[in-house]
């Protein structure tokens, strides 16, 4: 029964990563014909001393780390308060779910007008306080970003952790309320363990797809002001596609999926070792 | 889009696959290309009766669209040519552009050229020199072709493309705004900022600029870079963008963004500069010279406003000049068929009714023509863009054109935003330049 999946996955995923691989050691050009030179590690070596490069790794986690960090708050504090909810909750759901089914570059160009100090109707709530905010200027444009995710991905949080709150077993948290315990200490002591294992996922999951931001630094700030806002995936795309250097691109995104590959592994070690 | 972002996955295992490969996935091109037939003597007297398909492989612009609309009166010339023309967004076309040339089967028969691509193109091998079938071809006159827009498709003296539209930059200014302030156009760089900073009036800016990172950030300030008397490169080819001039250029075009343009417009580009010149937030902009007739449009964006807009060369006459040139891929399969639509639609009396119908001009004599200038979008534009055209060279002259383009963009943007100096800045960006077109 295995060896179809096999089959399916070794053609699917195998190839591509074979051939990638074979770009990653040549000196391909997307203008170059016929077979490119060997270069054996030259491209990796060339990307560990990339200053650009580890920047834009180091641009990617800071907005990973803060846009599925303000998910998981927020679509906690969200997800709790409709696991109360008596009315309309069906509604309420779908509404609060509609974020997730826009497109990202659709919801980058909507927010890059939006955000528009002479036409977006944000500054102008803004200006009516006196306030003035550059979204896209020298240290803000990145946490701009994050929160454009957050927007759009918030929902995304709060289907799995409301379905995390509602498979939890209402009988411990109706016996330590029948002994007294505070909210606050039946949420800490009983809900958040046992929400664990989703948390995990939820984060895990998130911060997979948040690495993969593309969309709205194409559509707002293209990399800058500067390069605070180029991403690893923005930079691979310049590289590779607008610049040609297929090889070069092929050879950074190896690095970067075997350093995901790593903190995946990680992260299901620890999920192992906490149920044992 | 080329990377898709897609939406999160159950197995946390495909994600983590699919996040870091989504490129490599791209990387897996079939590579190699047959040898393409020697086209280097190929005549460009095409004979009426060829028959063929030509597929046309082109961006979605209003320029394609009135190609398109030529299309029928092509087939009374050439009855038993099929012109088969396929348009998709820049980045989709740049794309699949690249793709059909590693393809072992020819993809596309003609295809447009963006100024920057030009020498990689022509490097590659991926097209087909065009000299003798430009000196063959009867009654076309080459010579009417503006020389910066030739230069462009000229690598190593061999024309690899002929012009198909000009995407040259002028300024464009409120008319009535500069009367009611006492302004001539600006003649001089100082004058350009002088003069903004005068037609600042509480809200509305005095010029929308588009310092955003990478190509419309140079692509504006290289306006600025000429007018204070710089160039990109010198005589002999090097780069020349650590000058005196140069750091001229950009103190000026940060006191302008600084005093004169919209406050928080630091990753504006082309969009939003338009939009706010004809919704009265700007009072001028340094646009395309075609952006004129659509701002002076009663239907068009500008509304009541129309009307009011003018068209200059830039300060000290020289002004950034951006092409797409129509070429022959090497791998083309109908290359007779191909230049008898090329040499059709950029003939003389088709880039009449090219031009009247909206048009970017690449002929000196359409912008001289009597029934453009009576049926057009007025004299004075017309004399605009001749003078404008006369006058202009691209932002990159060599290989990796898109890659320097890049890497001097961000430094500028850097000097704008503040986190660079305007001395660091460009001798960064010199540095880049220089090691990218070595």
């Amino acid at each position: 029964m295995l060896a179809p999946l096999l089959a399916v996955l070794a053609v699917a995923v195998g190839f591509p990563l074979v051939y990638a691989i074979y770009l990653s050691v040549t000196d391909y050009r997307l203008t170059d014909q016929g077979a490119p030179n060997f270069v054996g590690a030259q491209n990796f070596i060339d990307a560990f001393a990339n200053g650009a490069f580890w920047n834009s790794f180091l641009t990617t986690g800071t907005y990973v780390v803060v846009s599925v960090g303000l998910e998981l708050l927020i679509g906690l504090a969200i997800a709790l308060s409709l696991q109360k909810q008596k009315w309309f909750r069906d509604a309420t759901r779908a509404f609060l779910l509609a974020p997730m089914f826009i497109t990202p570059i659709a919801v980058g160009l909507t927010f890059r007008f939006l955000l528009n100090d002479q036409i977006g109707a944000i500054p102008a709530i803004l200006d009516t306080f006196g306030i003035s905010y550059n979204f896209f200027g020298p240290g803000k444009a990145l946490f701009t970003l994050a929160l454009i995710d957050v927007w759009q991905w918030t929902p995304f949080m709060v289907l799995l952790l409301l379905a995390g709150l509602e498979s939890i077993p209402k009988p411990p948290l109706e016996a330590a309320k029948v002994d007294g315990a505070s909210a606050w200490y039946r949420f800490r002591r009983i809900v958040l363990p046992m929400l664990s294992p989703i948390l995990v996922v939820a984060i895990l999951l998130r911060a997979l797809d948040a690495l993969r931001v593309f969309e709205y630094v194409f559509a707002t700030t293209r990399g800058g002001p500067g390069t605070e806002t180029q991403t690893l995936q923005y930079f691979m795309y310049q590289t590779g596609i607008q610049f040609f250097r297929l090889a070069s691109a092929s050879a950074m995104a190896f690095i970067v999926l075997l350093v995901v590959l790593g903190l995946v592994v990680l992260t299901f070690r620890r999920i192992e070792r906490s149920k044992a | 889009m080329s990377l898709a972002r897609s939406r999160p996955r159950r197995l946390v295992a495909a994600a983590a696959v699919v996040s870091a490969t989504t490129l490599l996935t791209a990387c897996a091109g079939s590579g190699g290309t047959t040898a393409a037939e020697d086209t280097s003597d190929a005549s460009g007297e095409v004979s009426s009766d060829t028959e063929g398909t030509v597929r046309i492989l082109m961006e979605e612009v209003p320029d394609t669209d009135i190609v398109q609309d030529l299309l029928p009166q092509f087939n009374e010339a050439y009855p038993d040519i099929t012109i088969d023309i396929e348009s998709l967004t820049f980045d989709q076309m740049r794309d699949k552009l690249v793709a059909s040339f590693q393809s072992s089967e020819p993809a596309y028969d003609l295809i447009v050229v963006d100024n920057p691509w030009m020498v990689d193109f022509a490097n590659a091998g991926f097209l087909a020199p065009l000299d003798s079938r430009i000196e063959s071809t009867p009654d076309y006159e080459p010579d009417d072709f503006f020389d910066p827009l030739v230069d462009i498709t000229t690598v190593d003296d061999t024309r690899y493309g002929v012009p198909f539209y000009n995407y040259a930059l002028g300024y464009i200014y409120r008319e009535d705004l500069y009367e009611e302030a006492g302004l001539g156009e600006p003649t001089t760089l100082d004058e350009l900022v002088s003069n903004v900073q005068a037609l600042k009036d509480g809200d509305r800016a005095g010029i929308a600029m588009q310092p955003q990172r990478g190509y419309k950030i140079f692509e504006e300030w290289a306006n600025w870079l000429f007018a204070a008397g710089g160039s990109i490169y010198d005589q002999d080819g090097n780069v020349t963008l650590d000058t005196p001039e140069a750091a001229r250029a950009l103190e000026a075009y940060i006191e302008a963004y600084e005093t004169a343009a919209p406050p928080n417009s630091l990753n504006w580009a082309f969009d939003e500069a338009q939009r706010s010149v004809a919704s009265d937030g700007a009072a001028s902009m340094v646009g395309y010279n075609w952006n004129l007739p659509t701002l002076n449009d009663p239907t068009g964006p500008a509304g009541d406003l129309a009307g009011s807009f003018k068209l200059a060369p830039m300060p000290g006459g020289k002004q950034v000049l951006g092409s797409w040139s129509w070429a022959i891929p090497a791998n083309s399969d109908s290359p007779d068929a191909a230049w008898a639509f090329v040499s059709w639609i950029t003939s003389k009396d088709v880039e009449v009714e090219r031009v009247k119908a909206g048009g970017a001009s690449i002929r000196e004599s359409a912008l001289e023509d009597e029934s453009v200038l009576a049926e057009g979008f007025g004299e004075d534009y017309y004399a605009a863009v001749e003078q404008i055209l006369s006058d202009a060279a691209p932002l990159t002259n060599g290989a990796s054109g898109e890659e320097m383009i890049q890497a001097v963009g961000t430094e500028l943007n850097e000097a704008v935003a503040g986190s660079k100096s305007v001395a660091d800045a460009l001798a960064a960006a010199q540095e880049a330049a220089e090691r990218i077109q070595e």
